[in-house]
């Protein structure tokens, strides 16, 4: 027989290294006069889509289409450090630099174009890569243009950001007035449909609430909450390292299963848009809290369909299935 | 770091390597070889589970050129399988889904897309894997296998054919190289499960077949077997013969159900429990007669 459950869990997550670490990132632009932006950041994109955002970020401030840009990444000769991509935090800390960066550059792009035309910085207006005179628009010049000219004098049109925010280490009640940059919050509704003959748990729709600050990326987050729910959902129903004597009896994919695309539910997702105040544009990190909920929820949807607590993972058919013979024998 | 390569260099890896055109060649070059040649078709088993030790085989006979050994035809009475058929064919083959729909769900359940394209049912069958997908499905369904040398050949029923886990009755000079399976003039339903850790690419924690015939309402004939449960997939002739002359309705499901996990004899593995595979099997012994009856009342013949 096939029984249907539902589940949900909620988690919070702390992103950053925390806890008074000296966690920072420094990023720096440059615009080159032959019509490329070239952004350095030692971040490692890792899948997670860092480079994209980044990218975002700097155009959005630059006013100028992202196609002109093109990042270095991780490089010890040309970039200063980042920090890991771990800890849920790249979008946070290396977005803020770059951003900072980028205000930065704009900054001295209105610098110099006024010293151009002559004028004041009020009198100017920066749209699609061109400086131009507010009441005189036909007066124009391009990134392109101004950095060709600096370079003449030897000027290059860059600019550095760093992003460096304090946390504290919590004391021996595990309190301070800060211990990580900022929170992520997500809620996580798992449906499931268990078969009582042979203690398969199908896995039907996760709907997925998450408290992001701000989507810098709409599709990159869906893509994380996608990938970090179904390792949960792996970690949930069929990863698991089986040790006898020592010896890892299922070392390879064939034996140590994780889900496949057929095996993955149907998702929903609701980004929840409540701004960080120090989050770039109002972001925070999305990567590690969306594999946290999955395995908790699931474990309540199950207990939902058939009545029956688990405290230990993976719920595999073997172990739900003798669950249910227990369950049976004792009615 | 750089990966130590554990490969043996390409022209020490093997001594001869035999792409043969024809039944008649393949059958001279097992006959001089015999136990000393490895058979490759799709190779989605062998390349496995050779892998890192390839070279350490000195003979290989390809028999993916062997045009003769792929085909299905059906007959007055019975349905004949070249053993080169690969799962995707079987499974996408609308005369065997009308015929033996049982084979065609069993072999659309093999691996993946991938392992389905290559992997054939005769290399199924040869390897003879306690979990081999089609295997319970041929048992059920009374299938025979032509076992062909240069001089002569023989039938021998797929019950007899499976020895031990990957050992069969295969003589060295032997080649597979026909199936055949009879088909009934009885209306039949049948039913296939596979039960795994995940629902693709998956070796079977268990498989189970069961092909009933009618005859004015009555259970004529019975086909059932277990993959995945004993040293070898298994014929269950004392279960069949306690449905034959009676009716869906005379049947008392639990207790064939009860007596399926009395005669199967499973392991504790990775994939799952002996406790687990004699509950399971079990109910889904239960599982396929409440199919059947459901869809006998409904009057459709598909699953």
């Amino acid at each position: 027989m096939k029984k249907k459950g539902r589940g949900l869990a909620t988690i919070m997550f702390g992103f950053g290294y925390g806890e008074g670490f000296p966690d920072h990132s420094i990023a720096s632009i440059e615009i080159k006069a032959d019509q490329r932006i070239v952004i350095k950041t030692a971040a490692a994109d890792v899948g997670q889509g860092v480079i994209t955002t980044v990218i975002q970020i700097a155009a959005e401030i630059l006013r100028i289409k992202p196609d002109y840009f093109e990042v270095i990444q991780g490089d010890t000769h040309t970039t200063k450090n980042s920090g890991s991509t771990s800890a849920t935090r790249q979008t946070y800390f290396t977005g803020n630099a770059v951003k900072k960066a980028a205000e930065d550059l704009l900054a001295n792009l209105y610098h110099y174009g006024s010293m151009e035309f002559r004028s004041n910085h009020p009198e100017i207006s920066i749209k699609d890569g061109e400086i131009y005179l507010y009441e005189e628009p036909e007066y124009s010049i391009s990134y392109w243009d101004l950095a060709a000219k600096l370079k003449d004098k030897g000027i290059t049109l860059e600019a550095e950001g760093s992003f460096f925010p304090v946390t504290y280490q919590p004391d021996e009640k595990g309190q301070a007035d800060k211990v990580y940059v900022a929170y992520t919050f997500l809620s996580q509704v798992i449906e499931v449909e268990v078969d009582t003959d042979t203690g398969i748990i199908d896995l039907l729709n996760v709907y997925t609430a998450v408290d992001l600050g701000k989507a810098i990326n709409p599709k990159n987050v869906e893509g994380q909450i996608e990938g970090g729910t179904v390792q949960g959902l792996g970690m949930a129903v069929m990863e698991e390292q089986v040790i006898r004597n020592g010896r890892t009896l299922n070392a390879g994919m064939s034996d140590y299963l994780v889900p496949t695309s057929v095996d993955i539910p149907k998702f929903k997702h609701y980004l929840i848009e409540d701004q960080d105040s120090e989050g770039p544009f109002g972001a925070k990190g999305v990567g590690e809290p969306t594999i946290i909920a999955a395995a908790p929820a699931l474990a309540n949807a199950v207990y939902d369909a058939i009545g029956i607590r688990f405290y230990d993972l993976p719920l595999n058919p073997s172990k739900v299935k003798k669950a249910l013979e227990e369950q049976d024998n004792k009615n | 770091m750089k990966q130590e390569n554990k490969q043996t260099i390409s022209g020490r890896d093997f001594e001869k390597y035999f792409q043969v055109k024809n039944l008649k060649k393949a059958l001279e070059i097992k006959a001089k070889y015999e136990d000393q040649i490895l058979l490759i078709a799709g190779a989605t088993d062998v390349l496995v589970e050779n892998y890192e030790k390839l070279h350490e085989i000195k003979n290989w006979l390809d028999l993916s050129r062997v045009k003769e050994l792929k085909f299905l035809e059906v007959k007055e009475d019975k349905l004949i399988l070249g053993p080169l058929m690969t799962h995707y064919e079987l499974k996408n083959s609308q005369r065997l889904k009308q015929k033996l729909p049982l084979l065609a769900k069993a072999a659309a359940a093999v691996g993946s897309p991938q392992i389905r394209a290559k992997g054939t049912i005769g290399g199924n069958i040869c390897t003879s894997s306690p979990a081999g997908d089609t295997l319970s499905a041929l048992l059920a369904l009374d299938a025979s296998f032509k076992l062909q040398s240069k001089i002569d050949s023989r039938l021998v029923k797929a019950e007899d054919f499976f020895l031990a886990p990957k050992r069969n009755g295969l003589k060295d000079n032997e080649l597979l190289t026909q199936i055949e399976i009879p088909l009934y003039p009885e209306e039949s339903l049948s039913f296939w499960a596979k039960i795994g850790r995940r629902k693709a690419l998956v070796i079977s924690t268990l498989n189970l077949a069961l092909v009933l015939y009618f005859e004015q309402g009555l259970i004529k004939r019975a086909g059932v077997a277990v993959g995945s449960a004993a040293p070898t997939p298994i014929r269950l002739r004392e279960v069949e013969e306690l449905m034959l002359g009676k009716s869906l309705a005379e049947l008392n499901y639990r207790e064939l159900g009860e007596e399926v996990k009395k005669r199967v004899s499973p392991i504790d593995d990775i994939r799952g429990t002996k406790e687990y595979r004699e509950n399971v099997v079990r109910d889904t012994m239960v599982n396929a007669l409440k199919s059947i009856e459901k869809r006998r009342e409904g009057g459709k013949n598909a699953d």
